[in-house]
Formats: C-alpha cells, structure tokens, sequence
C-alpha cells in the first residue's frame, strides 16, 4: 500500500457519497489510512453474516450519508501473518504485511448494478460512479454457490469496472446438497478474480479471505472484463448472461449424488399430459367426498338445533310478551331462524371444505393442478392468460372478473369477463351440498365434483363458441407458469386461510342475506288479494308468491317448474347463499299439506320436484343444479361486469347465462328423464 | 453454449412455453440460468409476475382486508410468509418497439 494512499484527504458530499468519506466522519468506525473494503452481495446470500463474522462487535449501523439507505460499518481486525506482499526486495515490514485492521462497509444488498432501488443505486454510486480514487480499495462479493448464476450478474458488472475484486463463496453446503459440486479454482479462473469458499456461520475460509483481500491490496488494480459493444440494454445485459453461463459451466459440476429432487419427480406424474388431469380430478372427488361425509353428521345437528329448540324456543319467547303468531314472530322465526339458520348449518361443512383446499394449496399441489388446467385451456385456443382469472373465479366470480384487468388485449379481457361467470364459486357449492344431500344422500361428494366437471365444461365449450364466432382472430399472449416447491402444510397457514374464507362466507350470511331474508319475508307478507292482512296471508297468495308463479312456467321443459324452485333462482340473482335462504323460508312460512311437517325442508323439496317433474325427479334436481351453475352469479359480479366491460357487454352476459343455463337445463332434464 | 441466453429465454416465453422446466428444455440452458434470467427480467420490467390464489372468501374482496386494489389476489397465504412460495404466472410485458425497454 503507497504512503498516499494511506494519508489521503478525505471529503464528504452527501450528493456523491464515497465509502472513504463516510467511512472517517465522525461516528464512522473507520480507522484513517485502514484499507477500506466493501462488502457487495444479493439479498440472502449470507452476506450480512459474513460481515458479522468479519466484524464481531466492533460494528455500527446507520443511514448512509445524504441517503436513508442503511450500511454497516466496521473494523475487520486480523492478525499480520505471511508475507502477502510481491516486492522482491521486502522482508516483509512494509504496510501491506503489518496491516492489522481493515475498514469494512457493508453495502445493501443488491442483485445488480443496475439503480432499480435506492440500495441499487448507492452500491453503484460506491462502486461505479465515485471517481476511482473515492472507491473501496477491494470489492468483496458475496456468491451463493447454490444460486450460482443468480449471485454473479453483480460480479459480472463490478467487474466491468477497474476494481479489485474478491469473490466470497458461501452456501456451498447446500450447493453440494443440490447435487452441484463448485470448484472454485476454475470459477476464480472464468471470473477472473480470486474465489474464497467460506462458512460465516462456523467461522471457516475467514482467514482465506482475509489473506486473498491482503493479497488484492499488494497487486494493481485490474483491468476491467472485456465487453463487446451493445445494440442496447438487453444486448448488454444478455452478454453478461452469457459469460455468466460460460462461467458456471467451468465452474461447477454434477455430482454422482446428483438426484432428481422430489419435486421434480411428483410433478412427472401429477402434471403428465394424461395422468394429471386424472389424478386433479380424483383428488378433487375425494375432497368434495370427504368434506361432504364427514361435515353431514353436523350439518345434521345444526339443522335440528335450529328448526328445534331454537325456533321452539323464539316461539315461546314472542308468545311470552304478547307477540306469538304476530308477523314480528313470523320475520324472526320464518324468516331470520329458517333462512340463515339454514345457511348456517353449511358452517362445518364450508370450514372443512376450506381446510381441505388450504391444504392442498399450501403444499403446492394446487400449482400441478393450474399447469394442468392451464394446458388444456391452450389446447383449445384460448387465451393463456385468461387461465389467472378463471383460476380466481372458482373462489369468488367478483375479484376474479377484476383480475381480467391484467389482460392486455379488450377482446380477450371480454371473453374472458363473460366465461367468468360459469367458473363455479364457493357460494354455489352450498346449494349443490344441500340439493345433492337430499336427493343423492352420502353421493353429495360425488354430485358436487360432476358440478365442478359441468362448471369447467361449459367455460371451454361456451369460450369456444365464442372464439369461433365473435372473436376468431384474437391473438394469444404467452403465459410460463412458476411452480412453487413441494413443502408440507402448515397449521398456522391452513387455519389462516380456512378462516379467512369462512369469515368471508359468514359476512355474507350476515350481511346480504340477512337484507335479502327481510325482503323476502315482506314480499311474503303482502296480500295480493282483498281480504288478507299484511303478514297473514298464505305464501303462495302473497306478492312474491304470485309473482313466482308468473315465472315457474318457464322452468317447466326443464323439470323445475314448481313456483318454490323458481322463486328460489330469482333471489339468487341476489347471492347464490340466498337460494337456499329464501327456499327455507319459503317452506317455513308454507302451510303444510296433509299433515305433512312443514319443517321438513328436504321432503318438502323433494315433493316439490317430483310434482314439477311429473315422476322423474333426478333428471329434474340435475337441471336445476346446471341452471344454477350457468346462470348470473350475483349482482356483484354484475356490477364488476359494469365496471370492467360496459353495460352493453354485460347485459349481452347476463343474457347469454340465462339462455345458455335455460337450454343445458332443458337438455339435461329431456335427455335425463329417458333413463331415470 | 447459448449465446445470448436472455433473449433465448424471452423467445421460448413467446413461443408458448407453459413452464420453466419447458423454458430449460427449449433453450437447452441449466436451470439456475434459466431461473436467474426469469429472476432478471422480472426485475427488468421486461416479464411480469403474478401470484396466484385459488380461492378467495365467498364474500369477495370487499370481505377481505388483504385484496389488492385491483382486485390481484395479494391474498395468498404465502405472500406473507418468507420461504413459502405459492403459483407465480409469469408473462412477457409489451417491449417499447424503439428503446426496448418495457412500455409504462
């Protein structure tokens, strides 16, 4: 090291900051004239590690000059041992051997050079832009040996500049694990500056790097990587790519121990062209099976407690201060109880249905199955990216037909805002359980899979007639999808996100359906005929009655016919919940016929389709749940339409659902009433 | 050798590769270079990438305190949690035609 070098002024300009200036201010942890070495590395490489190995205790942390980007500083102390010096003529006394103490900064991390962040552009101001003389006497990069090419791009670009450079090499442990095995002589070789494998956390190679640091001091500065001229940035940036491959390829090689990771032999399996839609789909029965059989004995016993004692027990109460048989004992009793009662003993069977998917998505398997879903969408000519929204639209239509924003194409973003709809959201899965439980007992699991099967069917089959008839020159935009790792679900996780779907379900039920239950029961309460009072007037005498039987006729080629049904659908314009809300309220509030119970929610339904059907009621409970399936979700999917597409498309939609629900229903019904 | 391994890599994107591992075979390229180009061009501008959810609450996001303004599902479990990584879609963002930088 030159004597001027040693007793160099400082300066400090906060607008230029220099790792010499900010080094020696006051509070800085530097020693005057002690070499100063920056520390560079990429988040998570263990640079921050290496430094406190470095360093120990004698560190200080703060915001770096002129700037909220915080750097520590502090003295990388080490004993004088072999001469590191090159002068012939030297015994070893000269300063670059009896150094004892380096200054050592430790910058941000950094992925590159390249000023995307204020961390970015101070290590590049240090490390670049500062005038040669204000720059770190060595550069010491932190390198993960295990994501090798990802650590060296900041490498390839300090390199680019006359600087001494050190590479620290750690994770090698993990490197080695991956089944790479770095060596290090030929990495210094293709990097053109010396590579020291260390361990921070146990302390070992640090006397390596403090001796290749020692030795960098004693040699000149080198001359900087050799780049061929660029056309522009990803010219440039590819070139440095290239080395970096070039230089990984000489640096690093497959151990014997090399395996294929787990993952990797999973996913040969789960997303094959053949086996993985079979295996998505076996999974999905099985959680639909499972969801459905073990959540039935609650669902069970919540039905009874709230047609039962609770109801009984909301009588008794009103009867007590007067108002027993009044129409506030109807709103309470047939209305609030029997309507989000109903909805409620859904509670169990949802949180289970929410575990189930939460596990499936926390352990990455949800992934496979997108890549399989994925495919076949391409397969079929629509756009890839239109996967993403759809993939949303299976838990809620709303958010989903807001992640159509990230369509770039209007035509696509259309398309895919009317496909939305059909994808079957987690609000319809109640009516399917319900209906699928009582007419199809422990085959509700199934029932609900082949509604899902129905859901995706008619998403391709409605995207194609669309492709081939409004949209046939859309183009496609492309679309690689990242899969996460396989890794074993966490408690914490899954009940986080079984909660948060479950809490999103009971604001529903205590939110829109509570408003739309009130509805109902004052439609219900008003006579259409002269004569009747408010609120005592039979159900099917009243205004919503009357106006439900004005609509049923239409349902009649499809098996449904029956004003209950109908009236049913028509609230679920509302929200899918309330289906079954206003169905339970319906037949609560209806007085029973030949002594029939009227509390009995599913033999009531039951009757109800058998009449409608003239004697085929599977046919006709399977049209109800397509119609269901492929009819407008609710009126906030309706207005996120409005919001993303205009009025004009999304009435073109809520028509083409109610035309498309209305013919599969019929079909379905027609076909299905020739075998059963 | 790839000569020019990030345009390899934005090419087999625009090709139609469906995964990384698809990208890899494409390009003939090593995972780790695959994965740190991807890494680079996300940084760039030059892909975009998206976490993706399954589900959301059946009340949508006005249920939910953790959605996204513009309705991205930011409300996967994983986001939050360091080390636990959920589906990421990436995708090729337009490219200025003049200074082949990413258009705003």
């Amino acid at each position: 090291m030159s004597t001027d070098q040693v007793s160099r002024k400082l300066s400090i300009n906060p607008k230029a900051p220099t790792v010499r200036a900010a080094c020696c201010e006051p509070g800085g942890e530097g020693v005057a004239g002690a070499p100063i070495i920056a520390l560079a590395g990429a988040p998570n490489v263990g640079k921050s590690t290496l430094f406190n190995a470095l360093t120990g205790l004698r560190a200080v942390t703060g915001n770096w000059p002129g700037t909220t980007v915080d750097v520590g500083r502090g003295a990388w102390r080490f004993r004088a041992g072999d001469k590191v010096c090159q002068c012939e003529e030297c015994d070893g006394g000269c300063a670059a051997n009896t150094a004892t103490e380096f200054t050592l900064i430790d910058l941000p991390g950094a992925y590159s050079l390249d000023p995307l962040s204020p961390d970015e552009e101070l290590t590049r101001t240090l490390l670049l832009e500062a005038p040669a003389a204000e720059r770190p006497d060595v550069t010491v990069v932190a390198v993960d040996a295990a994501h090798l090419a990802r650590s060296l791009y900041l490498v390839a670009q300090v390199r680019e500049a006359s600087s001494r450079v050190v590479v620290a090499l750690t994770m090698t442990d993990l490197a080695r694990q991956a089944g790479v095995e770095v060596d290090s002589f030929a990495l210094a070789q293709g990097l053109g500056c010396p590579v020291v494998v260390v361990d921070p956390r146990h302390r070992v190679g640090l006397d390596n790097l403090t001796r290749a640091v020692r030795e960098a001091l004693t040699r000149a500065v080198p001359a900087p990587r050799d780049m061929p001229e660029a056309a522009d940035d990803l010219e440039r940036e590819d070139e440095r790519f290239a080395w970096i491959a070039d230089v990984v390829s000489a640096g690093t090689a497959r151990t014997g121990e090399e395996r294929v990771s787990r993952s990797d032999r999973i996913d040969r399996v789960v997303t094959h062209p053949v086996a993985g839609p079979l295996i998505f789909l076996g999974v999905m029965w099985l959680v639909f099976q499972v969801t459905t059989t073990v959540a039935a004995p609650l669902q069970d016993w919540l039905d009874t407690l709230f047609t039962g004692p609770i109801s009984d027990a909301a009588r008794a109460g009103f009867a007590a201060v007067g108002l027993g048989e009044s129409w506030v004992q109807g709103l309470v009793v047939d209305g609030l109880i029997a309507g989000v009662g109903m909805l409620l003993t859904f509670v169990p069977l949802m949180a289970l249905m929410f575990i189930l998917l939460a596990i499936l998505e926390d352990s990455g398997y949800m992934a496979r199955a997108a890549v399989v879903t994925d495919r076949l969408m391409r397969r079929i000519g629509l756009p890839g990216k239109a996967f993403l929204p759809l993939v949303v639209g299976f838990g809620c239509n709303v958010p989903a037909i807001a992640a159509t924003r990230i369509l770039s194409d209007p035509r696509q973003r259309i398309l895919t805002s009317l496909l939305v709809p059909f994808t079957s959201c987690t609000a319809r899965l109640t009516v399917y359980v319900m209906v699928g439980t009582v007419f199809f007992g422990s085959g509700a699991g199934t029932v609900v899979f082949v509604m899902y099967l129905a859901s995706i069917a008619a998403v391709i089959g409605v995207g194609l007639v669309l492709r081939k008839t409004l949209w046939r020159t859309m183009g496609a935009e492309p679309l690689v999808l990242d899969l996460p790792p396989y890794q074993v679900p966490t408690a914490r996780l899954t009940a986080a996100v079984a909660w948060m779907r479950l809490r999103g379900f009971l604001r529903t039920a205590s939110g829109i359906i509570v408003v739309t239950v009130c509805a109902v029961w004052l439609l219900q309460s008003i006579p259409t005929q002269a004569g009747e009072a408010f609120g005592e007037v039979p159900v099917q005498d009243s205004a919503y009655g009357v106006a439900a039987q004005r609509i049923a006729p239409v349902f009649e080629p499809a098996g449904f016919g029956q004003w209950q049904t109908a009236s049913a659908l028509v609230v679920g314009f509302v929200a899918k919940e309330a289906v079954i809300s206003s169905w339970a309220q319906t037949y609560a509030v209806e007085e029973p016929a030949d002594g029939e119970d009227a509390g009995d929610f599913g033999t009531a339904i039951t009757q109800a389709f058998e009449d409608s059907s003239h004697g085929h009621p599977l046919p006709a409970v399977m049209a109800f749940l397509v119609f269901l399936m492929a009819y407008t979700p609710c009126v906030a999917t309706i207005a996120a339409q409005k919001r993303e597409i205009g009025w004009r498309w999304t009435l073109f939609g809520v028509g083409m659902q109610l035309v498309v629900a209305w013919t599969l229903a019929v079909a379905v019904f027609q076909i299905g009433q020739l075998w059963w | 050798m790839v000569a020019r391994p990030l345009a390899a890599v934005v090419e087999a994107f625009a090709s139609g590769a469906s995964s990384l591992a698809e990208v890899e075979s494409v390009t003939g390229l090593d995972h780790d270079i695959v994965s740190a180009a991807v890494d680079h061009l996300v940084r760039a501008g030059r892909i975009e990438a998206k976490l993706l959810t399954v589900g959301c609450p059946s009340g949508g996001c006005s249920g939910c305190a953790l959605a996204a303004s513009d309705g991205a599902p930011a409300c996967s479990p994983q986001a939050s949690v360091p080390g636990r990584r959920g589906l990421v879609a990436l995708s090729l963002r337009p490219v200025h035609p003049v200074q082949g930088r990413p258009a705003e």
